[in-house]
Formats: structure tokens, C-alpha cells, sequence
């Protein structure tokens, strides 16, 4: 079975990033690869190297004219002010030489993902460079240029008509771009679980954001307070998603592991630790191996203390993708390697210990306005979900 | 775009002081709207709403409801002597004569002609306009002194940071008895850290979003 896990991965996905002292930083994905391989944990694993998307690839979700803004952006040939319309050239998503094919490749690496899942020549896949949910049909928002789950959606749909498809995000941020591509599709069911809009980016992904039309009742979200810890995430994720992959029963689950509810995160209020960071991939995946043969891709997102949260939640990522064990130790090589240019102390162990993360004086507080949230759900939403069809 | 003309809905659903209660309640329900215009000769005579109607006739189930449907018309149960509004309004012009008369709605008219009309959700969708909570982007709370300039300040903070302004609310802010303003800044990016910490060094206190687990606004 083990074998049968793939981690896609090229060197040239490493080109997705904004330079200087931007928060979305490519080493973190090159810290994560070396973690792995340090760990142990890519022994009798390979990466699979993935092509760029094809400009019919981005256009399923993306309008033509945005995909050509940005292959001018790229190439300096276009004037800033035509290009801040569509989002480029922000301070959070400034121009990069080349941005373009850097972006096309994640689009293809997580496109070639769900091929080989679906295409029955992996059971999972793995590619932690994906997992751009903020990016909207013609517009760049929040470090995501082109969205590749939606892309890879939308073409997996193209390609095996009929196909139900689970999206499962649970970074800190609401994934609001993917939301609105299929708000109306009842095909696709996307659950997001987030830190409040009230607090947090991109302000949207309230409870009564359902869906529409056709889709009413398959746009789940579940808006977490500041400062939630591990107890209330874990408590809402269990009381929400099981049930609505049971009643929705999908083909495939496309997860979106951003691990910036992190407490050490500094652009979210939410208070994770890396127990959530195992807790999440294992059930979804046990719950792709219930519902779908086993049929699940793993995605990254977002994840900004890049030294301490990421490398490590996204190897225990990938120990889950690919039916490992996590070791408990942090590798001495790893360290010796990073701990030079980290600003801050590298852990040594490779989970947070419980009593560096304390309940919060609020925590009952917390828990219980929570948990009013996923009755809500429960009782308003969940419920929309026809049925779907027995194996 | 914050003028009675741009939020109002301009075709009416109107009836006449003849119609029966069944036939307006019958539009209502079909339409799903629950103020009519009443028009003669046309001209504005009146406005009758469903709760008009369903005060003025026997309840669901009551044997005689059928019969008194057909029988109460609405010019005996219209409200007279209408509060309007003009096109040419400002909203919040609008919306405080709603506030203040515990109205629904707000016919609106030019000269002796009924053009529009503009209902407590036709305002709830303009403020969410108003407020762009409809685009991507961070709330901001931050308390500013009530004087020339202060917003200027803000704005040239946010403007450094090289962040665009999405939309903003200034409104005077009771408490401590200091007189300043609270300005709702939303702005367009996944992270306002560094317009955050600009307006603290310069003075201004941020009120939202909390930075402490058991910090106020929580």
C-alpha cells in the first residue's frame, strides 16, 4: 500500500514565491522536502515531477484575459496601473519575473495529482506547493495567483463528467476562491474551517454562506473564534466533516492543509498546535479510505512561521499520505542545516509538547461559541446535503 | 452610488383602492414582497402592506377567511398621507426617516409619478455596499482623535504600507470622555500587520482585531 503514495514535487515548483522579506516564502517548501527525506520518510518513495498547466488548463477557472495580464506581468510588458485591476502588483501579491510559469506549474503539479489519483496510478498524492485558494477567476488576492485546486477541479469534471468531488480546507484563512467557482455546483462540496471573517482575511465564509441555487447546501463553513485551541478545532472538525463526506459521499477528497491556525503563526489569531497538524490528514484520510477507495490528494496553503509550524506539520502531512509513522525526533543534520539562518530556535522534537500550549483563560468561552457555530451548521446546512449515492 | 435613485427597485408592483385582500395578498406571496403601492388615475392615493391585510381579515383557517378576502378591498385598509422619498436623496437620508417612523419602505416619487421604491433590505444591500463586504480584505478598528487631519493621517499611514483602501466608516465614538472617532477601515490585504504596527508607533490605537487572547473587543 505505502508504495502507492507519490509526493509530487519539482524543484521549478520552488519558483512560486515574492521574494524579499514577503511572508509566502519558497523555503518553507524546500525546508519541508528536506525534512522528509531527512526523516526517513521518502525511503522506498519518489517524486514525481509535474508539468506546467496549459493556458486551457487555467482557463476553466481563470478568464483569458487575467492568465494574459499576468504573462505580461511576468515579462515586464505591462503597465502597473492596468495591472493592479487584477490584483497584481500588490504588496500581497507583487509582480515576480516569470510569475506566470511559476504559477502554471502549481496549477499542473496539483492538475497531475488528481490524474493519478483518479487515474487509479496512485491512492494518494501529495504536492504541498498547491493549495492557492484565494485566487478568483480575474483576480490575484491574498499570495494566490492562479487557484489550483479550482483548476483541478473544474478539469477533473471535464474529464470524468459525473465526478463528486470533496474539497476539505482547513487553513486559518476562509477558501473563499475555491467556494465561489463552485457555489452552484452540487457535484462539488466545499468545507472550509477558519478563522472568523470578523477577524481575519478574507472576511467572507459566515455559516449562512451555503451555496446557491442547484449548490445550496454544499458550501460548508465552520467560523472559528481567535484564539481557538487544539480541543474546540479538533471537537468542531469531527462534529462537522465525517458526516458531511458521509452524507455527500465523494469520489475523491482534495485537502487543503494550510498550517497557519498555528499558535506561532503571525498572520492568524487561531492558537493550533502540531496535533492538529496530524489529527487532520489522518481522519481525512480514514475517511477517504471509507468512502472512496482511498482515493485522496493533499495539498499545502498557507503557513507562515516557515522555520518552527511548517516544515514539520507538512512533514507529518506527508507521513499520513504515505501510511508512516512520524518519528518523534527532529533530525540533528536538519537542524544544523536551517538552525543558521533561523531568526528564531528550531524545535527538537518533532510535536509540540501540550504543556508549552496551556487552555487560555477564555477557552471555555471559546468552546462554547463554537460549538453554537457547528450546531448551526448542523441544523441549517447539513441537512441540504442529498444523500449521495451507496458503493 | 448612495442616492435613493441607485439603490430603489423601479418596477413597482402597485394595485388599486378596488383590488381585493385576496388578490393583493395573492401578489405578495407571488412576488415575494410585502409593501403595494395603491394607485388611482395614477396617482399615489395610498400604500398597503401584508400585515395590513392579514390584521384585517380572519386567520388562516377560520371558515369565514375566504369569504371576507373577497369581500375587504384595499382602499379600506391603506395606510394615507405617505412618507416618499425623492431619487435625488441621500440614503442615509432615507434610512433615518425609516429609523425614526419604524417604516418599511419609502415610496419614492417625482413630482405626482410613483418611479421606485426602496425597502429596508434595498438600504441593508447598500450599506453592504457601503462597507465592501463583498471584496476580500481585513477589518481594521482604529481610534482617531476628532480633529482636521486625522483621517488624512490614517490614510497616508496605509498608503506607505503600499495597501489599498477597500472602504471606510467614520463615526464619533462615545466614551472616556474624550471626543474622538472610530474609523472601520477594511483593507485589501491578507496581511495588515505592518499598517498595524505603523499606527500604533504613530499614536493611533487599533481596537480591532484583538491581539490578546483575553484582550478587550472579545
Amino acid at each position: 500500500m505505502s508504495g502507492r503514495a507519490v509526493f509530487v514535487h519539482d524543484e521549478a515548483l520552488e519558483a512560486y514565491g515574492f521574494g524579499g522579506d514577503h511572508p509566502f516564502n519558497p523555503l518553507r517548501v524546500r525546508m519541508t522536502i528536506e525534512l522528509c527525506e531527512s526523516l526517513g520518510l521518502m525511503e522506498g518513495h519518489r517524486f514525481v515531477s509535474p508539468e506546467p498547466a496549459t493556458d486551457e488548463d487555467l482557463t476553466t477557472v481563470h478568464s483569458l484575459s487575467y492568465v494574459r495580464s499576468v504573462q505580461k506581468a511576468g515579462r515586464d510588458e505591462a503597465p502597473l496601473s492596468e495591472l493592479l485591476d487584477y490584483g497584481i502588483g500588490t504588496q500581497d501579491n507583487p509582480i515576480f519575473p516569470q510569475m506566470h510559469e511559476a504559477c502554471a506549474h502549481v496549477v499542473g503539479a496539483v492538475i497531475g495529482a488528481c490524474r493519478l489519483v483518479v487515474g487509479g496510478e496512485a491512492e494518494h498524492a501529495l504536492c504541498v506547493s498547491g493549495g492557492l485558494h484565494h485566487a478568483l477567476r480575474s483576480k490575484a488576492s491574498g499570495f494566490c495567483v492562479y487557484n489550483d485546486a479550482g483548476a483541478a477541479i473544474a478539469r477533473l469534471k471535464e474529464e470524468h463528467p459525473g465526478i463528486r468531488v470533496a474539497y476539505v480546507d482547513t487553513d486559518a484563512h476562509h477558501g473563499d476562491g475555491v467556494q465561489w467557482m463552485f457555489y452552484d455546483d452540487p457535484d462539488v462540496l466545499t468545507f472550509s474551517m477558519h478563522e472568523s471573517g470578523r477577524y481575519l482575511f478574507p472576511g467572507t465564509g459566515g455559516v449562512e454562506e451555503k451555496g446557491r441555487d442547484g449548490g445550496t447546501g454544499y458550501s460548508l463553513n465552520v467560523p472559528l473564534q481567535p484564539f481557538t485551541q487544539d480541543p474546540s478545532f479538533i471537537e468542531c472538525f469531527e462534529e462537522t466533516l465525517p458526516e458531511a463526506l458521509r452524507r455527500f459521499r465523494p469520489d475523491l477528497i482534495l485537502s487543503q492543509n494550510g498550517c497557519d491556525a498555528h499558535a506561532l503563526d503571525p498572520l492568524t489569531h487561531l492558537s493550533a498546535t502540531t496535533r492538529v497538524y496530524e489529527h487532520v490528514p489522518r481522519r481525512v484520510h480514514e475517511l477517504a479510505h471509507e468512502l472512496c477507495e482511498g482515493r485522496w490528494v493533499a495539498i499545502g496553503g498557507g503557513g507562515y512561521d516557515i522555520w518552527r509550524v511548517v516544515p514539520r506539520a507538512w512533514a507529518a502531512l506527508w507521513a499520513a499520505v504515505s501510511h508512516q509513522e512520524m518519528p518523534e525526533t527532529m533530525p540533528g543534520s536538519w537542524i544544523a542545516k536551517w538552525g543558521g539562518q533561523s531568526p528564531v530556535a528550531l524545535p527538537n522534537l518533532t510535536r509540540d509538547a501540550a504543556a508549552d500550549y496551556p487552555p487560555i483563560g477564555r477557552a471555555a468561552q471559546i468552546e462554547e461559541r463554537n460549538r453554537r457555530t457547528v450546531a448551526e451548521l448542523k441544523r441549517k446546512v447539513l441537512p441540504l446535503i442529498e444523500e449521495g449515492p451507496r458503493p | 452610488m448612495l442616492l435613493v435613485r441607485d439603490s430603489m427597485v423601479r418596477e413597482v408592483v402597485t394595485v388599486s383602492p378596488e383590488t381585493t385582500a385576496a388578490e393583493a395578498l395573492k401578489l405578495c406571496w407571488e412576488r415575494g414582497i410585502r409593501h403595494l403601492p395603491v394607485l388611482e388615475g395614477g396617482k399615489m392615493v395610498g400604500l398597503i402592506s401584508d400585515r395590513d391585510l392579514r390584521l384585517a381579515t380572519p386567520a388562516l383557517g377560520d371558515p369565514n377567511r375566504a369569504a371576507a378576502l373577497e369581500k375587504i378591498r384595499v382602499g379600506d385598509e391603506m395606510s394615507r398621507g405617505i412618507t416618499t422619498a425623492d431619487p435625488e436623496d441621500p440614503i442615509e437620508q432615507a434610512a433615518m426617516a425609516m429609523h425614526e417612523k419604524k417604516i418599511g419602505c419609502l415610496p419614492v416619487v417625482e413630482g405626482d409619478d410613483l418611479v421606485g421604491i426602496l425597502t429596508a433590505s434595498d438600504v441593508m444591500a447598500a450599506l453592504v455596499r457601503l462597507v465592501g463586504a463583498h471584496e476580500p480584505g481585513s477589518r481594521l478598528e482604529v481610534q482617531i482623535p476628532d480633529r482636521p487631519g486625522s483621517l488624512a493621517e490614517v490614510a497616508g499611514i496605509v498608503r506607505d504600507q503600499g495597501v489599498n483602501i477597500v472602504s471606510v466608516l467614520s463615526a464619533p465614538s462615545e466614551g472616556n470622555g474624550v471626543a474622538h472617532s472610530v474609523a472601520v477601515i477594511r483593507l485589501a490585504t491578507i496581511n495588515p500587520s505592518g499598517v498595524v504596527r505603523s499606527l500604533q508607533e504613530a499614536g493611533f490605537p487599533v481596537l480591532w482585531p484583538p491581539t490578546a487572547p483575553d484582550g478587550p473587543g472579545l
